[in-house]
């Protein structure tokens, strides 16, 4: 066990997956009728943190701030990381936050896990209700660390406490720009999606699958690792927090127009063996130069 | 280059029996399988035996894994009923074999590996854990080489690695073997092909049926007809709710007279009394009326898919007492006739609404193919190659004896002796050939498993010729007349034996195991001295097409098999031999489409054989 320390922002986001989503009549969501569940950037943001784990033994604390109901995101996050700790920002003061007041309220709840001295927080790319991707850069300029965006791909070395960081960028107008950064502890790391942990020793695989069945104990257990704090315990200013703390409001939705399809569709009934044959035929010339073997 | 004790090489029940013991021992072990997880590539017939010898011990799974494998372990029946059937056409002579399946056992069980070997993986993972070790699941082991006094194993996965001494539990196609030059790729001679299908079958039919109780199980062999001229055999095990049928025929045989698995398995479920036994219920979805509304076709598939789904569900947990309790007590119904009230109203539902038919014919859930060693033409005779001690399949260790088949019991007891001998080494830090592989090979030559490959036990005999007592010495023929008069005295069959075991396997295998004694005894048999059997329906036999659709894969780009020569004759016969049709012939060339390869071995011989990368290829569900 190494005494490397992360903490891991999450947020409780509602499912968009088919089948799960229900709107209202105007086209907005209907939240009552929406499941929601850990946002699928802060699963993201849970697995670069388990690699952690898995990799350098790592203390791992999950963090949020949300209604009660959130802590199901805490649950399914300790699921993929096995958290050692879940930590709830809940307070009828915090409602109405935008993104800079989110961020005193996780800066300040995570300034108190493990007396402040986080190595690494990790946070998801955005969140998929609200988009703006603004709350872990703020979040990690309010705890004053190096902010590291779009990384697919970290190692610690743990001897000088530096962080090898990839990160996917976009360079003079190139797409896809793969960019190496050395930072030192304690840095926040705002995940890619595209991230993708590997485990590629024997070592890592055995550790993987210890800590993962330590993490499916835990997570059906998981109200013994949870602490909930208010706007008192966590000692946050109340005029930087809740309403009062965002300096954005949100006054108009306005939908996307619809693009126009350039693809022409044709529906063919697959019914007889001639409309499977116009369907072939029509394959073909699309085909026509290809050779396939 | 990170360091383990030792590593094992394959997942299968041998593999884990090795880890399991190891850490009984407080070993460190490290097993890594190529497979998603344990159990995901494994077949067998399949009954798992323990075994009581007349002399000497055997190592059984319940003295690996302890009384919690009786207890706890998913086997599915014990088998308490043995038959061999000789067919010919309808009709059918059988001979009560029960005897010979308790011969020196303690008990036999039907078994189905997805589901044990995931159990025996968990009782041995966390095992090995506590030693520091464990299980690497999704990892293909490439090559293992000796470099500066260190033995270092490659994956197409990980990083290399560093072991001091090796078990190598890779199956009958073992790549260790292959690679190292332990010993040769097996020849058609040394091999037998099996193929199955798992059948469904809701539990109290199976135990109706089979006249059976809720423990117990059946075991049904078939020789004759069924085998269409082949040296091999038809079986049909009982499980928990399912049936293994399937075909085990002599490579050789295969090669001499090709004919496609399938067609075997067919020919044995064609059998009137196979197809009476494998019979059951099943709901034939009506056409969807194509004049209706897209939108109405739609809701009528789903509904009609969903109804036949309850109904399916429903039924098999009506037809089983666990299940019925678990219904009731979970407060989803309040009774069982609740349940079977339901039931009905399902089915009129789909018969009146959506009519739907009832028919009669049978459910395959899974078709699956092996390559099985026949111990006695290939177990290898040392089996250990520099550190690395070789174990089940992957030595060819499996003993036939007349419809006896037993080796998942015999890599079981390898796998105690490998672990006993790797043990012995690490405490001597001494893992050289001449000590750990002998001492294994010691070890493996005191195992009665060796013995039944090597001798005729003339106990076991008795029992096929007490079970022969009525049939008229006219049937055996003038070829056998002489061998059952002489055998049928006690101390002339003791010496007939012993001259027999003088003569050797080799020079009596050819005797014993002929189209004589597999395909016209039975023939005869059946012909004069059977009873008339009929089927009441024709089963509908899925095609081989349908057969792999329903197989899980996870699909590798790049082809684990490589034709070597696409002229040979043999591989010309693959386009028959090979269980999923892999093979085919373009311009008098084969060609290779690797896509629904089940990873038999088949082909082995002339390829350049692999197992798909880690995580790749076949996951089957039962096994």
């Amino acid at each position: 066990m190494s005494d490397l320390k992360i903490a891991v922002i999450v947020k409780l986001e509602p499912d968009f997956s088919e089948g799960n989503v229900s709107y209202n009549a105007d086209g907005t969501l209907n939240r009552a009728e929406t499941k929601s569940i850990l946002g699928p950037h802060s699963a993201v943001a849970s697995s670069a943190a388990f690699y952690a784990k898995v990799k350098y033994g790592a203390r791992i604390a999950v963090t949020t701030m949300g209604p009660p109901i959130a802590d199901t995101a805490l649950q399914q996050a300790q699921l993929l990381c096995d958290a050692d700790e879940l930590h709830l920002y809940s307070d009828r003061m915090f409602a109405g936050a935008d993104t800079l007041a989110t961020a005193e309220v996780l800066k300040t709840g995570i300034s108190k896990v493990e007396g402040g001295k986080m190595d690494i927080v990790f946070s998801g790319h955005r969140a998929s209700d609200g988009e703006t991707g603004q709350t872990g850069p703020q979040t990690a300029w309010k705890l004053g660390f190096t902010f590291l965006g779009n990384v697919i791909d970290y190692n610690v070395d743990m001897q000088n406490r530096v962080v090898r960081a990839r990160r996917m960028i976009s360079l003079q107008g190139f797409y896809d720009v793969i960019e190496e950064v050395e930072a030192p502890l304690p840095v926040f790391i705002a995940i890619d999606p595209s991230y993708k942990a590997s485990f590629n020793t024997v070592s890592q695989r055995l550790a993987f699958e210890k800590y993962q069945k330590e993490a499916k104990e835990r997570a059906q257990n998981y109200k013994q690792y949870l602490k909930i704090f208010n706007a008192q315990q966590l000692g946050v200013d109340p005029k930087l927090v809740g309403l009062p703390g965002s300096p954005t409001i949100v006054y108009k939705v306005e939908r996307i127009p619809k693009a126009k399809a350039s693809r022409k569709a044709e529906v063919v009934d697959g019914s007889s063996r001639d409309q499977i044959a116009k369907v072939a035929a029509k394959m073909y010339e699309v085909l026509g130069g290809m050779v396939i073997k | 280059m990170e360091s383990y004790e030792v590593a094992i090489i394959g997942g299968g029940s041998a593999g884990l029996a090795a880890l399991k013991q190891l850490s009984n021992l407080g070993k460190q072990a490290i097993l890594i399988e190529a497979g998603k997880k344990a159990g995901t590539k494994n077949v067998s017939g399949g009954i798992l035996y323990s075994k009581k010898p007349k002399r000497g011990r055997a190592y059984n799974v319940e003295d690996v894994y302890g009384s919690v494998f009786l207890s706890d372990a998913p086997i599915e029946r014990r088998i308490t009923q043995y038959m061999l059937h000789a067919t010919s056409g309808n009709k059918v002579f059988t001979m009560d074999l029960t005897a010979a399946h308790e011969y020196q056992a303690n008990f036999g069980y039907s078994v189905l590996l997805g589901k044990l070997n995931s159990w025996f993986a968990k009782q041995a993972g966390e095992s090995a854990e506590k030693q520091g070790g464990g299980i690497v699941s999704g990892v293909h082991v490439r090559s293992v080489s000796w470099q500066d006094g260190k033995t270092v194993i490659e994956t197409d996965e990980l990083e290399p690695f560093e072991a001091k001494a090796v078990i190598a539990a890779d199956g009958v196609n073992s790549e260790i073997a292959e690679m190292t030059g332990a010993r040769n790729k097996f020849t058609p001679e040394q091999l037998y092909q099996g193929v199955k299908v798992i059948v469904k079958m809701p539990e109290e039919i199976i135990e109706e049926r089979f006249g059976i109780g809720q423990e117990d199980g059946a075991a049904h062999l078939y020789a004759g007809d069924v085998t269409l001229n082949h040296i091999g055999g038809g079986f049909l095990y009982t499980n928990r709710d399912t049936l293994s049928v399937g075909a085990v025929y002599h490579y050789d045989s295969l090669m001499q007279r090709p004919a496609e698995p399938y067609t075997l398995v067919n020919a044995l479920l064609k059998n009137p009394m196979v197809a009476e036994f494998v019979k059951d219920e099943v709901a034939v979805k009506e056409e969807i009326d194509r004049n209706l509304p897209k939108e109405e076709q739609l809701r009528v598939r789903f509904a009609v898919s969903k109804l036949v789904k309850t109904w399916n569900e429903l039924r098999d947990a009506y037809h089983s007492p666990s299940a019925r309790k678990r219904l009731v007590e979970g407060g989803k119904y309040k009774s069982e006739e609740e349940i079977k009230a339901r039931l009905d109203s399902v089915r009129s539902e789909l018969e009146g609404k959506y009519r739907t038919k009832f028919v009669t014919d049978y459910v395959e859930l899974e078709y699956a193919a092996k390559l099985v060693p026949d111990g006695k033409r290939c177990a290898m005779r040392k089996p250990y190659y520099k550190n690395i001690l070789f174990i089940g399949d992957a030595a060819g260790r499996g003993v036939f004896i007349g419809p006896r088949i037993e080796g998942l019991n015999v890599g079981i007891d390898d796998a105690v002796r490998a672990a006993n001998a790797v043990a012995r080494a690490i405490d001597r830090n001494d893992f050289s050939s001449n000590s750990m592989g002998e001492h294994y090979s010691q070890m493996i030559e005191e195992s009665p498993f060796t013995r039944d490959m090597k001798e005729i036990d003339k106990d076991y005999l008795k029992i096929f010729l007490d079970a022969a007592k009525d049939v008229p010495k006219d049937i055996i023929g003038q070829r056998y007349g002489m061998v059952f008069k002489l055998m049928s005295s006690g101390t002339l069959r003791g010496l007939a034996v012993g001259f027999a075991n003088i003569l050797g396997y080799d020079r009596l295998l050819p005797l014993v195991e002929s189209e004589d004694t597999y395909v016209q005894v039975p023939i005869e048999l059946a012909e004069k001295m059977g009873r008339p059997v009929a089927a009441t329906y024709e089963p509908t036999l899925p095609t081989i097409a349908q057969r792999v659709a329903q197989l899980k894969y996870d699909d590798d780009r790049i082809s684990h098999i490589k034709v070597l020569d696409h002229e040979s004759e043999f591989m010309k016969k693959m386009v028959k031999l090979c269980p999923t049709n892999c093979y085919s012939m373009e311009d008098g060339e084969i060609t290779l489409q690797h896509e629904a390869c089940i990873e038999c071995g088949t082909c082995a011989k002339e390829t350049e054989w692999r197992h798909p990368r880690g995580e790749k290829g076949v996951n089957y569900q039962y096994g």
